[in-house]
């Protein structure tokens, strides 16, 4: 056991309290009070001095306890358990894929929390098409929003002016956002990291302000209204069915109720991200998956093998697309609204951590991450102004605990396994 | 046959601006063969191996691949098309593996055009078709041997990242067997290992020269190597060809002994 050292652990206290007293002064120490007739400043010194105490004795005794505990303090040290249950993680994926189903019909389901786990799975579902360019390809893709825009509008205007149905739309939307990948692939062959990051977050711009700036076919920052919801086999969501339509209620048997196609919304985007899923695990023991991962690896040595570094990136690029343009196609049918402002530059960043905080390449870490990143701060609202602060806390325990991603253990697509005696 | 050169490298030249680092080359290597490629540091060989690879495009001269349907011209093919077209294998330096993918994946991904033809470029995979588990099986079949052949078959699922030093090394010469290659070059495959291990190498190389009848370019600065089992030694100074022979020749050669062997007595060692 070491000698606990005692003026220092009271030095680095003392240092604490400062550091935290001067951030905490201008953040915590204002306020602004709205009185009948105008708003006046307020001030909470109090506060900025409850929030010196607690850094400050904090850290006096973490510093003391540094010397009195032997070695590392383990607090952050987790097993890893996928190395360790490798099975576990098929059990996993299996369990949430169930309870994913059968959420809507469990007791505390109502309306909002059924709305709210949509939206997650809208960025699941992104997230795994991200996950094909990133996490396998190892393309660094900052610019992933611009496919997810290019669905919602491909839909959005299909609909609207050629008033073709959801379930026609959907895969031309998944094409045209495939094309659009393609069309980003190209001018960015050569490149790599940090190059292929900018180049990437310029395209999702430019996407953005074509649709914000092209009035005639986009309508501009007003954005498409009065977008067609999805019909089940023909069947309507709606109080009283349009001419020549039944709604959904009245072929059941059933009253009316706007559940039913919140409820059919949730299936419909579950059913997508399933599909996009089965999609990754598939195409991950194919040889077009593995020469991803590959590419990811050594490109040099990709070459060295015969294989064709342009068409391996050019298919990533528009299979990851492909995904986020049906998941595009979707948000616009949920929202019955879209404007560029939902297709901006903070959404490809959330996509993004999405994919690194659950560890490149993992299907599940990005179900984890996703539900983290999207669903804490919807759960978070009741904390109002202080929403922000518990999802940055949060973000910044996990890259402390889990500095490669929720989970980053990679299990090989082929084994020699048994057959390892023959 | 063995008449017919399998490489003949006629006036290369590789000039990196006022550079030449590779000048006015000329040398063939014949199938069935170890042709060694030696020299002091700096004297063009890793430069000459990439412009046979077409990772570089020589300013001068003509590089063939003679092939049972006729000669392929290398310097004007793209790196991969030499890979998979003309069939020339290499290995590098530095190890380039595959470091977080497991072993045998890395040899599964060696054979992936023959692997994508199979599966229809992924459309059998993903229906799940017979054809192409089946063709899969005859990967992993392939990789087995391979494995064996270099003693990593209890390593298979490790991640080849993990392997130590003398196994990358094997490995990546597995590796690019798996391509079915022709021509198999190799950039100092024996740098970095123990006496024991370069014995194991020489093993290695000789049963491919001599069981898969291709033949073998090779760049290596141990000697034990090199006289131990090249059929022909070119030895290259500033880019330039100095001298070429049996290995028994070049140890006697006087601009040899200059430029890179040393005396006598050192050379043995």
């Amino acid at each position: 056991m070491a000698a606990v050292n005692f003026p220092r652990a009271l030095r680095d206290g003392v240092l604490g309290a400062v550091v935290a007293a001067a951030l905490a002064l201008p953040m915590m120490g204002f306020r602004l009070v709205d009185s009948s007739q105008a708003l006046t400043l307020g001030f909470r010194f109090d506060w900025v001095l409850w929030a010196a105490l607690v850094v400050g004795i904090g850290r006096f005794v973490l510093s003391l306890s540094r010397d009195a505990l032997p070695g590392r303090l383990p607090v952050l040290a987790l097993p890893n358990w996928g190395e360790r249950f490798p099975k576990a993680r098929l059990y996993v994926g299996w369990g949430l894929a169930g309870f994913a189903i059968a959420l809507p019909f469990l007791p505390f389901a109502d309306r909002s929390l059924v709305d709210k786990a949509t939206l997650v799975l809208i960025y699941v579902m992104l997230g795994w098409g991200l996950n094909i360019v990133v996490g396998l390809a190892g393309l660094l893709d900052l610019g992933f929003v611009a496919f997810y825009a290019v669905g919602a509008y491909s839909y959005a205007l299909l609909a609207t002016k050629l008033d073709l149905s959801f379930w026609l739309c959907l895969p031309l939307a998944g094409l045209f956002a495939a094309g659009f990948g393609v069309a980003l692939g190209f001018p960015v062959l050569r490149l790599r990291g940090d190059y292929l990051a900018i180049v990437t977050l310029g395209f999702g711009e430019i996407i953005r302000v074509i649709l914000q700036n092209w009035q005639d076919f986009t309508n501009g920052p007003a954005g498409i209204s009065a977008i067609p919801r999805p019909t089940l086999f023909g069947l309507t969501f709606t109080a009283n069915a349009p001419a020549g339509k039944t709604t959904f209620a009245d072929y059941f048997g059933l009253d009316f109720s706007g559940d039913h196609r919140v409820i059919f919304l949730y299936f419909v985007i579950l059913a997508l991200a399933l599909f996009t899923n089965l999609f990754t695990l598939r195409i991950r023991r194919l040889p077009i998956g593995r020469a991803w991962e590959a590419l990811r690896e050594d490109e040099i040595a990709c070459r060295s093998l015969g294989l064709n570094p342009t068409t391996i990136k050019l298919s990533a690029f528009a299979t990851g697309a492909m995904f986020a343009g049906f998941a595009g196609s979707f948000f616009a049918t949920r929202q019955g609204f879209i404007s560029p402002e939902s297709f901006t530059f903070i959404e490809s960043a959330v996509i993004l951590a999405i994919v690194v905080l659950g560890g490149m390449g993992s299907q599940i870490g990005v179900v984890l991450a996703a539900l983290l990143l999207v669903g804490l701060p919807e759960w978070f609202r009741e904390l109002q102004q202080y929403r922000m602060l518990a999802f940055g806390g949060a973000m910044v325990l996990i890259m402390l605990w889990k500095p490669s991603g929720l989970l980053s253990h990679r299990a090989p697509t082929i084994r020699l396994g048994k057959e390892k005696a023959a | 046959m063995s008449h017919t050169p399998l490489l003949e490298v006629e006036h290369v030249t590789m000039r990196f601006g006022g550079l030449f680092a590779v000048n006015d080359l000329s040398f063939t290597a014949r199938p069935r063969q170890i042709t060694a490629i030696i020299g002091p540091n700096g004297a063009g060989k890793t430069t000459l191996f990439n412009c046979i690879t077409g990772f570089y495009k020589p300013q001068v001269g003509r590089i063939t691949l003679h092939q049972d349907q006729g000669p392929v011209y290398l310097e004007r093919l793209d790196d991969f098309d030499i890979a998979k077209k003309a069939r020339v294998g290499r290995t590098f330096q530095n190890i380039r593996l595959f470091a977080r993918m497991s072993v045998l994946e890395n040899l599964i991904v060696a054979q992936h055009n023959t692997l994508m033809r199979a599966s229809a470029f992924s459309l059998a995979g993903l229906l799940g078709l017979s054809r192409y588990s089946k063709a899969e099986k005859l990967g992993v079949d392939k990789a087995r041997y391979w494995l064996d052949k270099v003693g990593l078959l209890h390593l298979a699922d490790e991640d080849a990242g993990s392997l130590p030093y003398g196994s990358q090394r094997r490995l990546e010469i597995a590796r690019a067997m798996c391509t079915d290659p022709l021509l198999l070059c190799l950039d100092e495959p024996a740098a970095g290992l123990n006496p024991r291990e370069s014995l194991e190498l020489n093993t290695l190389l000789t049963g491919i020269r001599d069981e898969h009848g291709i033949g073998l370019l090779l760049i290596e600065h141990d000697m034990s190597v090199v006289m131990g089992i090249s059929d022909w030694v070119v030895v290259l100074d500033y880019g330039k060809k100095i001298a070429e022979g049996t290995p028994a020749a070049i140890r006697a050669d006087e601009a040899v002994i200059r430029a890179y062997l040393g005396e006598p007595d050192e050379a043995e060692a």
